[in-house]
């Protein structure tokens, strides 16, 4: 793409384009025809619903007195923002994301790691059916997932519980201190294998040579995977680690759907369920809009941020 | 939805239709087909030869067959349902968004708790010339919930008065007679936990804020009113209080479960007999009978428990209800009162809303309703007894000084989220109503509303 949107300066000096068999202009024009439609559809279907929800932040809606006459509309400047960073159940809900991602980061890596060494072994087999079996999860929609696994969390459903009780193992999957991993088990389950596909393409790109060369140098099985494998797929890891954080920083549909089911998630349980509560229950939509840009704010800070990190010392992932 | 029915159906509807039109006009009131010559205030029923077009929104089930009725009675208006969600999933958010946007519907479900928040937002059309005359025909109490500053805004559809459901099968076996007192109450889920100990009286649903709000409405005190041109927020009272610690103490005894209502584990419950009794609102008799097929004829309802020394018997609405709400913007205010007046009073359109089990009629005179008179469906699941004489007496017993605030989903998420906190043991019941009360008078600032001190 550089070559193409490259700007050439015609020559200072005479002012000519000394004959150049490319065209820059004529070939601008190419990209911009195909590029067009893309740009198009991006911007009203992306960009201006973003930039309608960043202007609605700015407003309030007032109202006076008893409430019986029309409200005003009014600019609000960043009140809504501060009303919105001073909420202890918003900023509590931000946290709370924050502590889920600690916890499931590490586990989906660690899990989509392993399902895609494990099947990319040389000892593997039956690999197509594997790969997707551990796929499937994905293709069921986030609401079935947690419904079913809702399902097998409530006491009276659950066929699991009453066997973890006859064992004497701990059952209580729904509350207060629990939650939070069985949120987690339902988003490990939902994308590991999702994940592991990612992991198990960057395994595929690496030449059979280096293989040979390390078994030839004695190498085991797992020596090859620490040593070889794990350092060449860096990059699709980091990949997924920055899909996983942002999908745990935007976590929405399994409190939603398992709110129901337990005393132990409230209205403001995530950032995003905060704003929609706002957005839905509560018809404020401009304290709606403040939180979701918010949350956009965070998400990007934060999945940039690690980018920085693991691309400092200059070797770039990606 | 059954949007298609069998033109027998039709024919009959029509045919009841226009029986209970001749009924209705005898009785002064009603709107009849044909453009009534005299005062200003008869209804207006459009022109056939040009019919008006209305859009309603509802997610009452089955209401499409009132509907039906409706525009084969008035050729001159023409009514198309759109089913939508219900208002607190969405609903409402979609209509106030077509109220903004200018395509919202002329007619729609709003619950009777929504309407000061739809006032707020500016999304109700001033209908008080078109519907004053027809006030008489509504219970008090349900009428008020849709006036405003003397202005009236919704037509009432129904509300939910409670009663206490039980499995009288169990309770004779034990030898619990049905509670009278809230003392009776919690003697009889202690019986409970004694005589089975996989069985308990109820559930705390924490996750119920009309439920819990009903609660306290029956206790007495009222938790918002008007001073003037201020709201006066008095949750955190001495009546709320007594209500809290009450349940508090059954929490702190174990003598009720904490699981949600209307859940999977709760239909579970009642399937099994986990739990063997309900406070709920009239139309909980459909809920019961749909989740626990199999234990027909086993349940009987009493009236809800009552208080020491009230004065007299008092219950209270779950949530209030829900009205017919003319939406901001209709070109028809006219026809959409009529159209509203007629679904919800209406002998014959009542009677098809109250089989969907929509609630209890809002209508005074509920005489002509003959499914309140006999109901092979519903009576025999309750051992042959004639619930709705219960819930009849009920919705007489709900106090008109209750008001909704213009923030009454802020309400809900407030005290959900303190009581599901105070049943995980942080901090008690009381503890949660008095957090509530401050984050409302909070809420009613954030929007500019006046707020009297003290409260």
């Amino acid at each position: 793409m550089t070559g193409v949107l490259h700007k050439e300066k015609p020559d200072v000096r005479t002012g000519a384009d000394h004959g150049r068999p490319r065209h820059p202009r004529r070939s601008r024009s190419h990209v911009a025809v195909f590029v067009a439609p893309f740009f198009a559809v991006f911007a009203l279907f992306f960009l201006a619903p973003i930039g309608y929800a960043v202007y609605q932040s700015f407003f309030k809606l007032t109202s006076s007195g008893l409430g019986l006459t029309e409200p005003t509309l009014d600019f609000a400047g960043l009140d809504n923002y501060v009303t919105a960073l001073t909420s202890p159940a918003f900023v509590g809900s931000v946290g709370r994301v924050l502590l889920f991602s600690l916890i499931e980061v590490p586990i989906m890596v660690v899990c989509a790691l392993a399902l895609a060494l494990l099947l990319d072994s040389a000892q593997a087999r039956f690999r197509a059916f594997f790969r997707v079996s551990f796929f499937l999860p994905y293709g069921v929609p986030g609401v079935i997932a947690s419904l079913l696994w809702g399902f097998l969390y409530v006491p009276q459903t659950s066929p699991l519980i009453d066997m973890l009780a006859a064992a004497g193992l701990p059952h209580d999957f729904l509350g207060p201190d629990t939650v939070l991993l069985a949120i987690a088990n339902i988003s490990t389950w939902q994308f590991a294998g999702y994940n592991m596909l990612v992991l198990i393409a960057g395994l595929q790109a690496i030449p059979q040579e280096l293989y040979e060369a390390a078994r030839v140098d004695g190498a085991t099985e797992l020596r090859i995977a620490w040593h070889v494998k794990v350092p060449l797929v860096r990059a699709p890891l980091v990949l997924i680690t920055v899909f996983t954080l942002i999908g745990t920083l935007q976590l929405f549909v399994e409190p939603l759907v398992l709110k129901p089911l337990t005393t132990a998630i409230n209205s403001d349980y995530t950032p995003n369920l905060a704003a929609y509560n706002q957005a839905f229950a509560q018809s404020n939509i401009h304290l709606a809009s403040a939180e979701a840009t918010l949350i956009a704010i965070m998400s990007f800070v934060i999945s940039f941020g690690f980018l920085r990190l693991v691309n400092r010392k200059g070797n770039r992932a990606w | 939805m059954g949007s298609k029915i069998p033109r027998a159906t039709r024919l009959a509807a029509v045919a009841a239709t226009v029986a209970a039109m001749g009924l209705t006009a005898a009785c002064g009131g009603g709107s009849t087909g044909v453009p009534a010559a005299g005062p200003a205030s008869a209804p207006a029923s459009g022109d056939p030869a040009n019919p008006v077009t209305l859009k309603f929104w509802s997610w009452v089930p089955d209401i499409q067959k009132a509907v039906d009725a409706f525009n084969s009675a008035h050729p001159g208006i023409k009514v198309q349902l759109e089913t939508i969600t219900a208002g607190p999933d969405g609903g409402y958010a979609k209509m106030l968004a077509g109220v903004k946007a200018g395509n919202a519907p002329d007619i729609a479900q709003v619950g009777y708790d929504s309407l000061p928040s739809f006032l707020v937002n500016g999304a109700l059309e001033d209908i008080t010339q078109h519907a004053a005359p027809h006030a008489a025909k509504f219970v008090d109490w349900q009428w008020q919930t849709g006036v405003f500053g003397g202005k009236v805004y919704a037509i009432p559809q129904a509300s939910g008065p409670m009663g206490f459901y039980y499995r009288k099968d169990l309770f004779d076996k034990w030898g619990i007679q049905p509670p009278k007192t809230w003392d009776d109450f919690a003697a009889a889920a202690r019986t409970i936990r004694q005589k089975d100990e996989d069985a308990y009286i109820s559930t705390f649903a924490a996750n119920q804020a009309p439920w819990m709000i009903a609660l306290a409405q029956q206790a007495g005190q009222e938790w918002f009113s008007t001073e003037g041109d201020a709201w006066k927020v008095t949750i955190d009272n001495p009546d709320t209080r007594k209500v809290a610690d009450y349940w508090q103490k059954m929490l702190d005894d174990k003598l009720v479960k904490t699981e949600a209502d209307m859940s999977n584990a709760w239909y579970k419950d009642l399937q099994t007999g986990g739990i063997v009794g309900w406070i709920g609102g009239s139309w909980g008799d459909a809920i019961i009978r749909g989740n626990a097929p199999k234990t027909s004829g086993k349940w009987a309802v009493a009236p809800i428990p009552q208080w020491p020394g009230a004065s007299a018997f008092t219950s209270a609405s779950w949530g209030g209800g829900s009205a017919s709400a003319v939406l901001k913007g209709t070109k028809h205010p006219a026809e959409a009162t009529t159209f509203a007046v007629w679904l919800n009073s209406d002998p014959q359109s009542v009677n098809i809303l109250l089989s969907a089990g929509y609630g209890w009629p809002s209508i005074k005179d509920t005489g002509q309703i003959t499914n309140l008179q006999k109901d092979d469906t519903v009576f025999p699941f309750y051992g042959g007894q004639n619930i709705w004489d219960v819930f009849k007496e009920a919705d007489a017993a709900v106090s008109s000084d209750w008001r909704w605030p213009p923030v009454s989903d802020a309400l809900y998420a407030s005290v959900t989220d303190n009581a599901k906190a105070a049943v995980q043991g942080e901090g008690t019941l009381a503890d949660a109503f008095a957090k509530t009360q401050q984050a409302m008078v909070e809420q009613l600032k954030a929007k500019g509303l006046n707020v009297a001190t003290g409260g």
